[in-house]
């Protein structure tokens, strides 16, 4: 090899892998001070890189963050959950009667299909209120914001439930969809008590 | 730098997270915000875009969170959205040529820095560094990534990764002097 390597030999001499460039730039690397000093100085840039200050935001980004995870949230219920129940309770009502022909109690079916209705309900007492075009104060916002998120906490463990076994999985429904209305009967008093108060 | 960042009870946060829990994910935000601000803020031009990047990447954590199944650092999983996000945003951008020097100063200058040739310090010779030579330098040698996996991100050939690391540092070269040289 002729002359010293370029910046690209040198950088490639620090890569993994024998190809033949590579092996002669090796071995030109080993017999000249010159580029050893300059690969030096090129880990040398490397390292100063790694030490440069950490930079941080200037301002706290989380509540923009939280903003939009919430937004999408909301709009999430507004589709799947609706479509989901919609299917969800097609499925109750075949089971109720396959119970009926098989003569069980199907009082918890009946429970849970009560439940997901009421849970209709209150989702499009909340979608005829529209939240998002309404100024709300900074108390109903955080509690509002609570109680969505732990909406979505239930939303996440019906998911899950829905993999369970079958008697069990009725329980852990019925449970779920019952803590559901309660979560949306206090986001509906939220809105509502407070729109009320103003005059809406 | 980040897989410092370990929280105390990282499996109860993260198995609260997954669950959707805003006070997990706030705290997962807490612990990462530093290090991912900092890869977008290394490769974007403005602090706006830094910070666009920063939201982007914890708004898609929020959602994505229970698809992270513990297979690698989780620093490494967030990072990889970080720098897929900024990424994406300078292809947004439309940033300028990849082969032309940006010889344009533009946003503030971090550190001190001298014109016409001489010495700059290394801050502001970053920032001059056009857009994906800079995102590539940051990528490889301060984050660690291979070539392969820049390549990967940037939709790009590995040649492409290779080429634009060793244009940078032949510019940073010229720009720092010997200064990188061991005395």
């Amino acid at each position: 090899m002729t002359g010293h390597l370029t910046t690209a030999q040198l950088l490639a001499c620090r890569e993994p892998g024998l190809e033949p460039g590579v092996v002669a730039a090796r071995a030109h690397l080993d017999a000249c001070t010159e580029c050893q000093a300059e690969l030096q100085r090129l880990d040398q840039v490397k390292a100063r890189l790694k030490a440069l200050p950490t930079l941080r935001p200037a301002r706290d980004n989380w509540a923009l963050v939280q903003q939009r995870v919430r937004a999408e949230r909301r709009a999430r219920w507004r589709t799947r959950i609706v479509a989901g129940s919609m299917a969800f309770a097609a499925g109750v009502a075949l089971m109720l009667m396959v119970r009926t022909q098989l003569r069980q109690d199907a009082g918890q079916a009946t429970a849970i299909h009560e439940a997901m209705q009421r849970s209709s309900q209150l989702e499009q007492v909340i979608q005829q209120y529209n939240p998002d075009t309404r100024m709300v104060d900074g108390q109903s916002q955080l509690v509002a914001g609570q109680l969505e998120d732990r909406i979505a906490v239930v939303d996440r463990e019906l998911e899950r439930a829905q993999l369970l076994a079958a008697r069990e999985r009725e329980d852990a429904l019925l449970r779920l969809w019952r803590q559901r209305v309660g979560l949306l009967d206090a986001l509906v008093d939220v809105h509502l008590t407070r729109a009320q108060a103003v005059g809406f | 730098m980040a897989e410092s960042l370990v929280l105390a009870d990282a499996d109860v946060v993260l198995a609260r997270a997954r669950a959707g829990d805003m006070v997990a994910l706030e705290r997962l935000y807490r612990a990462y915000e530093a290090p991912v601000y900092n890869l977008a803020r290394r490769i974007c031009r403005t602090v706006e875009d830094a910070e666009d990047v920063l939201q982007e990447t914890f708004f898609e954590i929020c959602r994505s969170i229970h698809q992270y199944r513990g297979e690698g650092s989780l620093w490494g999983w967030v990072r990889s959205i970080a720098a897929s996000k900024a990424l994406m945003r300078l292809r947004r951008n439309k940033y300028r040529d990849t082969d032309e020097l940006d010889d344009e100063y533009h946003g503030p200058v971090l550190g001190k820095h001298e014109h016409g040739g001489l010495r700059m310090d290394l801050e502001a010779a970053l920032e001059r560094l056009p857009e994906v030579s800079r995102a590539v330098v940051w990528l490889h040698d301060v984050e660690g990534y291979t070539h392969e996996e820049i390549a990967g991100m940037m939709g790009k050939t590995v040649s492409f990764s290779k080429s634009q690391l060793a244009r940078a540092h032949t510019r940073l070269r010229g720009w720092l002097g010997g200064e990188g040289a061991l005395a």
